[in-house]
């Protein structure tokens, strides 16, 4: 007997609740790296979290519900559109999974991660960094320092800004992805969603 | 900005009883976008510190402006300190044209341009109007009030709930973050450490947070479930909705300024009292 298609609705209501939950990982990231004084920025390991252990839309909905969230309350409006960044997230890490760079023994993930996250990815935050907050250099030294040294050696407005932002994102989301990687393979197998829809399909079907 | 983010959530509302906190809070949205879009239609620095100082006296009026003050200074301030001397100064800014000043420096006499100038204070004078307003709707503005609003502006129930979770999840998962890393303290977690150090700190804190979230949310969806979250019923709200006078008087204003900010807009331009150049237009 063929197996049927159905998304039961206990995991339907489980993923309703991690979406929030994903959110607001990415907010507590900021307390963390707040305690611990990680390299990182630790609003995004959670959206990477969330895809590995909850699928796609998971990670997608809760990142961009967290930057809604910061735009309505804390960034302002035009914060926004910082979602769609981590949709993009959610994308890459959609896409890792697809091809099988998430595990940490193997050096292809690494570098798939610095070229993925760390010089893709930024090609696009960059281009929003321009357009709704005028580009220019980061209220951090050492980021503000590349960027100066490459506008005075460039002149080139756009790769100034694009220079700084690798600067920032290789360390920030390629540390991100392993954490997440990391606390991924802890999380009980019972408690990983996509698992849990397809026993359940199974159950289901048969 | 993260981190600033998570401290300002933490406080949540300032429960006040002033005029501001009064207003329905769609009053207080309208607000926020309109104020908002206007410091992104004008490219004047000037105008934009109006916007900036308008927010803060309403922030006064609403007695959250310390908080808002304070975050202003903590981001703006130092934006501005950083992006002047680089964009102004002839450092490679290729809109650069226009010399307002010289200044001698290290024994150089240096240009300092207005185009680059005007950049470094517009661009995050902009960024201060948008975060004032909204903090002051926030931190004026009570969480069932806010799902209130959410409902009139019919968002649907399913991303009413996720945005309402997360605002209650963030205070609770703060908390739990101080818990588990008081209990690695006595577990012997070093926190002078080196930087690959730092990352596993931070997977000591993360991976028993994650784990206790996630066990949240397996409760959370039994409780939904037991509730009828997915019950095919209309869902009602705890909080009523009303437009007061003060609201009116409210909205009488921004037509007001909204037709006076057009007339000067049509007249003047979109930098109507420092005159720059619009750099990416």
């Amino acid at each position: 007997m063929a197996q049927r298609k159905v998304v039961p609705t206990g995991a339907k209501i489980l993923a309703v609740v991690m979406v929030p939950m994903v959110a607001a990982l990415n907010y507590v990231g900021g307390v963390l790296v707040e305690l611990t004084k990680a390299p990182i920025w630790g609003d995004t390991w959670a959206t990477i979290l969330g895809t590995l252990i909850s699928g796609f839309w998971v990670g997608a909905v809760g990142g961009f519900l967290y930057n809604i969230i910061m735009a309505l309350t804390v960034w302002g409006l035009p914060a926004w559109v910082w979602g769609t960044a981590n949709v993009l997230i959610a994308i890459i890490t959609w896409f890792f999974i697809k091809m099988g760079w998430t595990d940490l023994k193997k050096p292809i993930t690494i570098v798939m991660a610095v070229i993925f996250y760390g010089l893709l990815y930024p090609i696009y935050t960059t281009g929003l960094s321009i357009a709704l907050f005028g580009g220019g250099p980061l209220w951090k030294p050492i980021p503000a320092a590349i960027y100066a040294a490459t506008l005075a050696s460039t002149g080139n407005f756009w790769l100034a800004n694009y220079v700084q932002a690798i600067s920032t994102e290789i360390p920030d989301k390629v540390i991100s992805f392993v954490i997440a990687l990391i606390i991924a393979s802890r999380v009980p197998r019972r408690f990983v969603l996509g698992m849990r829809r397809e026993e359940e399909v199974v159950a289901g079907g048969s | 900005m993260s981190t600033l983010g998570s401290r300002l959530l933490r406080t949540t509302i300032i429960g006040k009883d002033t005029p501001i906190h009064k207003l329905d809070p769609r009053t207080k949205f309208l607000y926020f976008f309109w104020i908002s879009l206007l410091g992104y239609i004008f490219y004047d620095f000037v105008l934009t510190f109006i916007f900036l100082v308008v927010n803060l006296l309403l922030a006064v009026v609403g007695k959250v402006v310390r908080r808002i003050l304070l975050t202003i200074l903590v981001i703006i301030v130092p934006w501005i300190a950083i992006a002047a001397p680089i964009l102004s100064l002839p450092l490679g800014f290729p809109w650069n044209e226009t010399i307002i000043y010289r200044i001698n420096l290290f024994g150089m006499e240096l240009p300092v341009y207005q185009e680059g100038l005007g950049w470094a204070i517009t661009w995050p004078l902009r960024i201060a109007v948008t975060i004032s307003a909204a903090l002051l709707f926030m931190l004026t503005t009570k969480l069932g009030e806010i799902i209130a609003l959410f409902f009139k502006l019919r968002l649907p129930f399913r991303a009413l709930y996720m945005i309402a979770a997360a605002l209650q999840f963030i205070p609770l998962l703060a908390d739990e973050v101080g818990t588990i890393y008081q209990a690695q303290l006595s577990r012997g977690l070093k926190t002078k450490a080196s930087i690959v150090r730092r990352v596993f700190n931070f997977l000591a804190l993360g991976i028993p947070l994650t784990l206790s979230a996630i066990s949240k949310v397996q409760i959370r969806a039994i409780a939904l479930e037991s509730r009828g979250f997915s019950a095919p019923v209309e869902k009602t709200l705890m909080y009523e909705l009303r437009f007061k006078s003060v609201d009116y008087v409210f909205f009488a204003a921004i037509i007001f300024f909204t037709g006076v900010l057009a007339y000067i807009y049509i007249t003047m331009g979109y930098s109507p009292i420092v005159r720059l150049r619009y750099l990416f237009g």
